[in-house]
Formats: structure tokens, C-alpha cells, sequence
């Protein structure tokens, strides 16, 4: 966003803005006119939904596509949000600048980084139409709502508004809406049905911000809606500070020189995240400058010298400076269960598993894969998964097969979970889809377009890791079905049809009707795990039930286990059988030795959660007799879950070295830098 | 011969042992059983004795340790009932009205009519009874069959009427019912010097139009395919009380060589009552593989379906003489097959009077 507006800043002279816009058109989503609508909802659509989250305010957004000219191609869009509001004064910077709110320095994930915002709308309209956009806002301390008309002087790169005034904004139910924004706007452009098209663009939208409602209505009037299905909103960012690592030079040379640090040292210690005190020591002998240098005076050589130091490419007696990892509360992923909703909501399935990695770090800047697998249901099995790409909760919904988070799919051998694959690359097919979520401060795209990411071997590491472990999750559902649909045939035997040929056998010969234990423990030969997981409506829990039979002939004994979202704030309750916390949720009971042909039942309900965030409970067990529908504890299950638990705790050890400024942190490990590969930011270098 | 059916005190007891099998094993605490013998082509052995092929020693057992396996008993115990029912009140049903009349077993109830057909199958052959001692009819068609020959069959109000396959039929020829016992049929007389089944209807009227039967002194049997369970008790009837020689004139494929299995030799399904319904002295007339050479006949190519049956036949049992593992393997070899209405192409009158005689004539019966 930076690197455009200075373009334009520097260039507004000699190139007319409408020209700068035909020749970039490309990469600012108006290309075509199928994607020039997309780009425009999208705009609309993410400022909606930003202005809402720093507000705080749970996002119900309409959006609203008519034909107003076929032949010539003229749609109007409506956009409507009930966030925040802008005050009257600021609606022509938002709408008519094409730099507002400089967030230089500040370093956050945000929806922004794509895209020129919404003025690029409002000038698209007026250079394929001549019409203004009119803007209708209102905040909730002023009794009406503003209006004005805004277009944009392509000469002056100004906004011109026209027909201000204010006005009682009405509701469909009459009522008069307390705040929020609508924006309508006509322009050349084609609505468009399919994988690329603004149902699909709002479709994924929702997937990845289940705290909002929105209500689609297409060109032909049907209402599309997809529900709010959780009142959590997304966890507020923390803005943070740039980390030298992932520092260019220009971006250096003009944090130089609007400075107003007193000398380097204090330059080094206010601006940027993880260096501390004897950092920045390191850092200064490594570039040979002295900490007590004026910042006026640091030019040229200086500051290249000054970023070859933070690269670790000039060394401080042999080594590079030691920086801590920068904090990574400034990080949103959208949460494992919220994934699970999204996607639940949005498509129909017999499964679904998420994931939310550890946050990890790439030159600088620090990121989170999250991912999740959805399947079964009425998707098509004969056909590619879909693929539903996500990068800051925007999605991406071009350029597919060059991006990194396809590639990552394509790396994984899905075969061995349950998924066809030709050979074992590419996209598998089979009735799934796929999403992958990349939250990260910068974004690294392939090219200008910032449909698909770029390559980056940690990212790539992590976002491989985060399938293999979800395609475990599949194989295991899978493995899982077989042998409940197994055990259900068996149950089927024994508790209907071999009492009715006992009766009717009895029946036939005039004899009487036999006793059954013995062939019943015959037939299953075998211990038997049966368990429900239901969302209780009266208590607004999920009640769980475990039943274990013991179908052999000798006495058995088990630890049975059973995973809880412990992570997602759920808590046990009513659990009468007692048993003790074994990891991260997993709870245990060992149980008392189970005569044959008996039965045990182990109930509990778990609080804290809404309906649909919790409905597979994983039984394990451990014992030497195998027991149906359960999986035998892997020892190794439990290390993994230990080792999440302590890298998650090591986390809040550097974000509080970090708050605090605390020089002795070195046996934080170092983040692992790699060159970045095919990095390209909006202009090129821009020095 | 077999003996003839039985009574419905012995039949109700045979079915009482299938059901006393399963009984008792629960009693025992075992799951239950039925046993069967294996139903396949590698479980018939020809059997000196009677000249045909039977089922051999290899028993299966079905326990109720499998869904389908327990399913398949319940619904025997069903089917057991129901016929302990229709004996009492002296009434019959067909098969089919059988899988209905499942539909209320719940449980037990039918996927498929095949299912319930092959229960009735299962049941025959562990009791030994026929499914006549069960009431339990076919729906398939019987034959028609044209030729100067005299029968007497008891109608349904119970009088013997006298039939002369000649003159007291119409085009169509007489049908054969689905019950050829002595108490519905018996055979009276004829002048004829041989059988002759043939496989389709086009031919057997091609035959008739061109006076084949009274020119050749032979009756014409159609066989509609592969031949019902009665279709193939008269022939073996027929042949036996008049000693006429049989043979049989088909398509030339591998599906007819199976034909010609089930009439001479037995059919695999109904091993157990091979000797009931098996004709040992019929011959193969044709076509044959190298007829489709010698007569130089238009032909398809073998699909992978009839190559597999060709293979799978050159290790059935019943067709391991030599002529026979000649026959096939040439028409592996040749990769063709040759309906009999291929004859047509040497125009309609070909077969009569070119083919059949020259075929019957190496048999010595023109």
C-alpha cells in the first residue's frame, strides 16, 4: 500500500491518474470485468469487516448486485455494514485518498495488505461509468446519517464530493439504523457464477470470519445467506514493531531519516522489535557505527552497513547479533474450533479436523498456518478437492496452482490417508475441500496480482506439517467409520437377529427358547467401545457417553482415555467415574477388571463450549486386548501433545522478555532465516 | 431314477434337522449353523452310478458370526415356517410370491428374489427334498415342443386330457408345465426316431415352417435358453421312457457349451438333483467351433465376457474331454462366435436342408 501511494505521490505530476490505473489495472484486481466486481466486493466487503473488529462490533453485512444496464455491462453494488460509521468530515479521505491512515511503522496482520482499498472503487466506477459512488454513513452519536456523492479528480488525485447532506437512514422495518456504512456504486462489470465469482468470494469470506452474518443478494434476487455462528470475534492485534530481519533497505533508509531518535543506539532500542540492550550493542560493533551517532548523520554506506548487521551478514566478533524472535501476539488465526464452524457451516459434511499451528517466524516477520479438512457429505468424489486458500482471512481466489499453500497440498502423498491422488502429487480428489490459512505481518506474494504466495521454505514446512497431521486425523475418521459401521452390524446380530433365530428356532421344533450369552460371547469375541458425543439443549452442554462391553470369555481390564477441547476453555463436568488429567486434553480412568459379558458406562458433560464445537470424542485405550472403537494408545500421541504444550508455553516466555526489555534472554533459540525466494513487493525494490 | 417326492410328514422332518442344527448349537452356547455343501464348479464330480455330475464332499458351513450369515439363517427359519404353513393347509406359492410374502419377515426379510431363490435351492439340497415336496413353484417358462408324439396330462379340474404334440397343437406347440411328475404327465406314445432341443425361438420356428419335424422324424423341443428345471425332466423323461436319442442344436458361444452342460451333464446350481434332471445321452449337434470354419458362417468377435467364460469352462469338470477342450480351445483360438440363425446366410432353407442333414447324418440319425 506504501509503495503505491509513494508511486503515485511521486508520479501525480507527469502521469494522469487514469492512466496509471489502465496500465496497473492488473495488479489492482481490474483486469477483467468479471474480476473488477470481485475486486470491488472485496474492498467493501474487508473494510466492513475491519471497521467492525477494531470496533469491536459483531459484523452484519448486505451485499446487493443489480443490473442496471445489460448491454452495456453497468452493475450497481450495495454494500452495507453496521459497523462503527465514518464521521461525515473523514468519509472523503476514506473513500477519496488513496493514502489514509499511514501504518509505516506499525507492523500488524491485517486484511489491507491487498489491493489499492475502496478508492480504487470509487475510481474504477468513475473512469468505466463517469459516476460518483454515494456514500451513506452514520455514526452512532449523531442523531442522522451522512450522505454525499464522492468521485474523484484524476488530475488533482483528489476526491470531489458532491450533494453532502445528512439524512434519517431508514431501515427495511422502518426502524432508523443506529451506525454503520452503505456504500453504492455502479460500473462496468459481469457477475459471474462459479469458483470465481463473488458467491464463491463471500462463500470462502464467511468460512474464515464465522463471527459475521452475511446476506448476498445476486443479480437475479436470490438471497444467499450464511449465518453467524459463533459471538467470539477475532482476538484483537497488537501492532508490533519491525523486526531487523525482515528490514529492506528502503524501507531502512526512510526509517533513518524520519527519525527522531536521539542517536542510534536509541534509534535500534525504540523501533524495532527484538533487539534488546546487548542486541543492539552486537549490532553497532557489527556495522561499525557508533551507538552515540546522531541519527543526521547516518547515510549512504551507514545504513547499508547498518542492514548487512541486521541480515548477519557483517558479524560481531564471528557470530551474527543475537535478536529475539519478534512476539507474535500481533497474530489472529482464526482458531481451530472457529475453522471448524466455518467450513461446517458452509458446506455439508460427515468431517471435519482443523489445525492451528505454533506460530513461527520467517525473516521477521512472524506467522501461523492454520488448516482444515472438511469431508464427505454431498461433495462430488470423482473430482479435484477444493481448494480454499486464505492469507489474513482474505481469500485468494486466483492463480491456484502457482501458490505456496497449493503446492503444500500437492506435496502430500494423500493416499495414505484415504484420498485418491494420481501418483501421489498434485491436488487429490475425493469428496473434500482443503483450506489453508496463512495469518502473517507480511504476506509474500508471486507477483503484484497477490493472488497466490509466494515460496518460503518455512512456511512450506509448516503449512506440510499441519496436512500430515490432519491427514492422520482423516485416516484415522476413516478407519474409524469401518469399524463403527462394523461393530454396528455385530451389535445387529447379537441384540436382534440371533434372539429372533433362538424364538423362531424354538418356535419351529416346540422347544424352549435357549439361553444366549454363550454364543453371543462367541460371536463377538470381543471388547467393545461404544460412545456418543450430543450437544444437551436444556443444559447447553455436550453430554458424552462411553460404554465398554467385555463380549470375550475372560476378565478384562483397561485405562480408556478420551480427548476433551481443553484448549478451546472446555471443562469436565459430572464425571462420576472419576480418573485423573493425563496431557492437554485427555482425560483417563482406569477401570475396574470387567467380567465377561459385562458392561461398563463412564458419562460426563463438558461446559464452556456452543453447540457444534465438539462433536467426535477420540477414545483411546491401553491394555493388551484390542478393543472396536477405540484406537490403543500411542505413547508417542501424548509426547506430541506435551511438546505442543511446552513450545506454547515457551511462546509467552518470549513475548514477556520482549514487553519488558529484558537483555538476558539468550537461550531463546534463534529464528531460522531464510532468503527470501520470489519476493516481490509492489514496485520492485523501492529505494 | 430319483425317487419321487415326499411326503409332507417326511419333508416337514427333513427341514426339522436344519433347524435342530442351529437350535442345538446355541444350546451349546456356539453360534449357530447351517451346512451345505460348496456350490461351485470345484465341489461336482462325476458320478459313475448315475452318469452325471453331482456335488461333491466339500461342505460349507454358514455361522451366524457375519451379518449376512445370521440374516441367512433367519430368514431359512422363515422360509421353513412358511412352508410348514402351506403344507397344512394344502395350499402352493410360487417363488416370487414367496419374496413378497417376505416382506413381513422383518428381518428376515429378502434383498432380492434371487436371494429367496437360492434359500429354496439351499433348502432342496440339505434336505433332499425337491421344491415340489415344498409347494414352492417357478415362474420360468416351460418349453414348446412340436412333434408326432402323445401325452396325457391332467388338467386343472383333475381330468386326463390326450394331446397329440402334432395335431391337436397350433403353431406355438405344446406347453410344457412347470410340473412334468408322473401325477400330472405321463408320456403315451409317439413315432418319431429322435429329440431335438434347440436353443432359440427363431430357429425352432424356422424348423417347423420348413417341416423339419415330419420330414426327419424327430420332435422339436425349444429350450427358451438356458432350460428350466422341467423343460430338462421331460427330455430326461422322454429319452429315457421312449429311448430316443437327444440332441441338442444351440448357438455357438460359450454360454450355449453351458447350456448343453446343464442338459447332458447336470447344471452346477442343481447338482443335487442332477440325476433327476440330467439327460446323459444327449449330444451336441452344434454349432460348433469348427463349424464356423467348415460353413465358413458370418460371425462376432469373442467379447472378454465369453473369453472368460471359455476360460473358466476349459476347468470346469464337465467339460474335461478332449472333444471338448478341443471345441474351446479353438474357438479361443479363432476368436469368434456364430449364432445358428448365421446359417440364414446360405438362405432359409440352408439348415434344413443342407446343415442339419449333413450334421445328423455323421450321427447316424439321417
Amino acid at each position: 500500500m506504501a509503495g503505491i501511494a509513494q508511486k503515485l505521490a511521486s508520479n501525480q505530476k507527469q502521469v494522469a491518474i487514469s492512466e496509471f490505473f489502465e496500465k496497473n489495472k492488473h495488479f489492482l484486481g481490474f483486469d477483467s470485468l468479471a474480476r473488477s466486481l470481485i475486486t470491488a466486493v472485496k474492498e467493501a466487503v474487508d473494510n466492513a469487516l475491519d471497521a467492525c473488529e477494531e470496533a469491536r462490533i459483531l459484523p452484519t453485512i448486505r451485499i446487493q448486485i443489480s443490473k442496471i444496464d445489460v448491454k452495456k455491462d453497468i452493475i450497481r453494488l450495495v454494500v452495507e455494514d453496521n459497523g462503527p460509521g465514518i464521521p461525515q468530515k473523514s468519509i472523503e479521505k476514506v473513500f477519496g485518498q488513496l493514502l489514509f491512515g499511514s501504518r509505516f511503522h506499525a507492523i500488524r496482520q491485517s486484511r489491507g495488505q491487498q489491493g489499492i482499498g475502496i478508492t480504487g472503487v470509487v475510481m474504477y466506477c468513475q473512469l468505466t461509468t463517469g459516476r460518483t459512488t454515494h456514500v451513506r454513513s452514520k455514526i452512532a452519536t449523531e442523531p442522522t446519517a451522512a450522505v454525499v456523492d464522492i468521485g474523484l479528480d484524476t488530475r488533482k488525485n483528489k476526491a470531489t464530493k458532491a450533494n453532502a447532506g445528512r439524512e434519517i437512514w431508514y431501515q427495511e422495518d422502518g426502524s432508523s439504523k443506529e451506525h454503520g456504512t452503505e456504500i453504492t456504486a455502479e460500473m462496468k462489470a459481469k457477475y459471474q457464477k462459479g469458483r470465481q465469482s463473488v458467491w464463491q468470494y463471500l462463500r470462502m469470506t464467511s468460512i474464515v470470519n464465522p463471527h459475521a452474518e452475511i446476506t448476498f443478494i445476486d443479480p437475479e434476487g436470490v438471497k444467499h445467506h450464511w449465518n453467524r455462528v459463533t459471538e467470539r470475534l477475532p482476538t484483537k492485534v497488537e501492532s508490533i514493531k519491525p523486526h531487523p530481519h525482515g528490514i529492506e533497505l528502503g524501507q531502512l533508509q526512510r526509517m533513518v531519516s524520519e527519525s527522531k531518535d536521539l542517536n542510534l543506539n536509541h534509534f535500534l532500542l525504540n523501533n524495532f522489535s527484538g533487539v534488546t540492550n546487548r542486541a543492539r550493542k552486537e549490532l553497532c560493533k557489527a556495522a561499525e557505527l557508533e551507538g552515540t551517532r546522531k541519527m543526521k548523520t547516518i547515510k549512504g554506506d551507514d545504513i547499508r552497513h547498518l542492514l548487512e548487521a541486521f541480515q548477519g551478514e557483517r558479524l560481531c566478533d564471528g557470530s551474527p547479533a543475537k535478536l529475539l524472535k519478534p512476539p507474535t501476539n500481533c497474530l489472529s488465526p482464526i482458531e481451530e474450533m472457529l475453522i471448524k464452524k466455518g467450513l461446517s457451516k458452509t458446506i455439508d459434511s460427515r468431517f471435519v479436523t482443523t489445525l492451528t499451528r505454533v506460530p513461527s517466524v520467517t525473516q521477521g516477520n512472524p506467522f501461523q498456518v492454520e488448516v482444515g479438512l472438511i469431508f464427505g457429505g454431498s461433495m462430488a468424489s470423482d473430482k479435484p478437492v477444493e481448494v480454499l486458500r486464505f492469507a489474513n482471512r482474505v481469500p485468494l481466489m486466483y492463480q491456484q496452482g502457482g501458490c505456496l499453500l497449493t503446492k503444500a497440498i500437492e506435496s502430500v502423498d494423500w493416499r495414505q490417508y484415504g484420498l485418491e491422488q494420481a501418483g501421489g502429487k498434485g491436488v487429490p480428489k475425493g469428496p473434500a475441500a482443503i483450506l489453508v490459512h496463512l495469518a502473517s505481518t507480511n504476506v509474500q506474494f508471486t507477483s503484484e496480482a497477490k493472488e497466490a504466495l509466494a515460496d518460503n521454505g518455512e512456511v512450506m514446512e509448516e503449512a506440510r506439517k499441519a496436512m500430515l497431521e490432519m491427514g492422520r486425523g482423516l485416516r484415522k475418521h476413516l478407519e474409524k467409520k469401518k469399524k463403527m459401521a462394523k461393530t454396528k452390524e455385530k451389535f445387529e446380530l447379537i441384540n436382534d437377529i440371533l434372539p429372533a433365530i433362538a424364538e423362531k428356532s424354538a418356535h419351529i421344533l416346540d422347544r424352549p427358547v435357549p439361553e444366549l450369552a454363550g454364543s453371543i460371547t462367541k460371536i463377538m469375541s470381543a471388547v467393545i467401545c461404544e460412545s456418543t458425543t450430543v450437544w444437551n439443549k436444556e443444559t447447553k452442554q455436550t453430554d458424552v457417553e462411553i460404554t465398554l462391553f467385555n463380549y470375550t470369555s475372560r476378565v478384562r481390564a483397561y485405562t480408556i482415555l478420551a480427548t476433551w477441547p481443553e484448549k478451546a476453555g472446555a471443562k469436565i463436568i459430572g464425571n462420576d467415574t472419576g480418573g485423573r488429567k493425563e496431557a492437554l486434553g485427555v482425560w483417563a480412568w482406569k477401570l475396574d477388571a470387567l467380567q465377561p459379558g459385562e458392561q461398563v458406562k463412564i458419562n460426563y458433560s463438558l461446559t464452556g463450549l456452543e453447540r457444534g464445537d465438539w462433536t467426535e470424542t477420540e477414545i483411546l485405550f491401553r491394555g493388551s486386548q484390542d478393543v472396536i472403537g477405540a484406537t490403543k494408545m500411542d505413547e508417542k500421541f501424548l509426547e506430541e501433545i506435551r511438546r505442543q504444550e511446552k513450545l506454547q508455553s515457551e511462546e509467552v516466555v518470549v513475548e514477556d522478555s520482549s514487553a519488558t526489555g529484558e537483555v538476558a534472554q539468550e537461550a531463546i533459540p534463534e529464528p531460522v532465516v531464510a532468503a527470501p525466494e520470489g519476493q516481490r513487493t509492489l514496485f520492485g525494490g523501492d529505494a | 431314477m430319483m425317487s419321487r417326492m415326499h411326503s409332507p410328514e417326511e419333508t416337514k422332518a427333513a427341514m426339522h434337522e436344519v433347524v435342530a442344527e442351529m437350535y442345538d448349537r446355541i444350546v451349546k452356547g456356539e453360534p449357530p449353523t447351517m451346512t451345505l455343501p460348496v456350490r461351485t464348479k470345484t465341489n461336482i464330480g462325476f458320478d459313475q452310478k448315475l452318469g452325471v455330475y453331482k456335488y461333491g464332499k466339500k461342505k460349507s458351513v454358514r455361522d451366524a458370526t457375519s451379518l449376512g450369515s445370521a440374516k441367512q439363517l433367519l430368514r431359512a427359519l422363515h422360509v421353513v415356517e412358511f412352508i410348514e404353513e402351506m403344507l397344512d393347509a394344502g395350499k402352493s406359492s410360487t417363488l416370487r410370491e414367496m419374496y413378497y410374502i417376505s416382506e413381513a419377515w422383518g428381518l428376515g426379510k429378502f434383498g432380492s428374489q434371487n436371494e429367496s431363490n437360492n434359500l429354496a435351492e439351499d433348502l432342496e439340497i440339505v434336505t433332499k427334498c425337491l421344491r415340489e415336496d415344498f409347494k414352492l413353484r417357478p415362474e420360468e417358462d416351460g418349453a414348446r415342443m412340436i412333434g408326432n408324439l402323445t401325452l396325457r396330462e391332467r388338467n386343472r379340474r383333475g381330468e386326463w386330457m390326450r394331446i397329440n404334440a402334432r395335431d391337436d397343437v397350433g403353431d406355438s406347440g405344446y406347453g410344457v408345465p412347470y410340473n412334468v411328475e408322473l401325477e400330472k404327465i405321463e408320456l403315451l406314445e409317439h413315432d418319431i426316431d429322435f429329440i431335438m432341443a434347440i436353443e432359440t425361438g427363431g430357429m425352432f420356428d424356422r424348423l417347423i415352417e420348413n417341416g423339419f419335424d415330419e420330414d426327419f422324424r424327430c420332435g422339436l423341443l425349444h429350450l427358451k435358453g438356458q432350460p428350466a428345471r422341467s423343460t430338462r425332466r421331460i427330455m430326461k423323461r422322454m429319452s429315457e421312457e421312449w429311448d430316443l436319442p437327444v440332441v441338442v442344436f444351440l448357438d455357438g458361444d460359450p454360454w450355449s457349451f453351458r447350456i448343453f452342460a446343464s442338459i447332458a451333464y447336470g447344471a452346477i446350481k442343481t447338482a443335487h438333483i442332477s440325476e433327476y434332471l440330467a439327460t446323459p445321452s444327449a449330444t451336441y449337434l452344434g454349432i460348433t467351433a469348427d463349424d464356423i470354419v467348415a460353413y465358413d458362417l458370418p460371425s462376432d468377435d469373442l467379447s472378454k465376457k465369453d473369453i472368460e467364460a471359455l476360460n473358466a469352462e476349459l476347468s470346469d469338470p464337465r467339460f474335461a474331454d478332449g472333444w471338448w477342450q478341443e471345441q474351446i480351445n479353438m474357438m479361443l483360438e479363432l476368436g469368434k462366435k456364430a449364432e445358428q440363425q448365421s446359417l440364414a446366410k446360405y438362405g432359409l432353407d440352408f439348415v434344413t436342408e443342407t446343415y442339419l442333414p449333413e450334421k445328423l447324418n455323421e450321427l447316424g440319425l439321417a
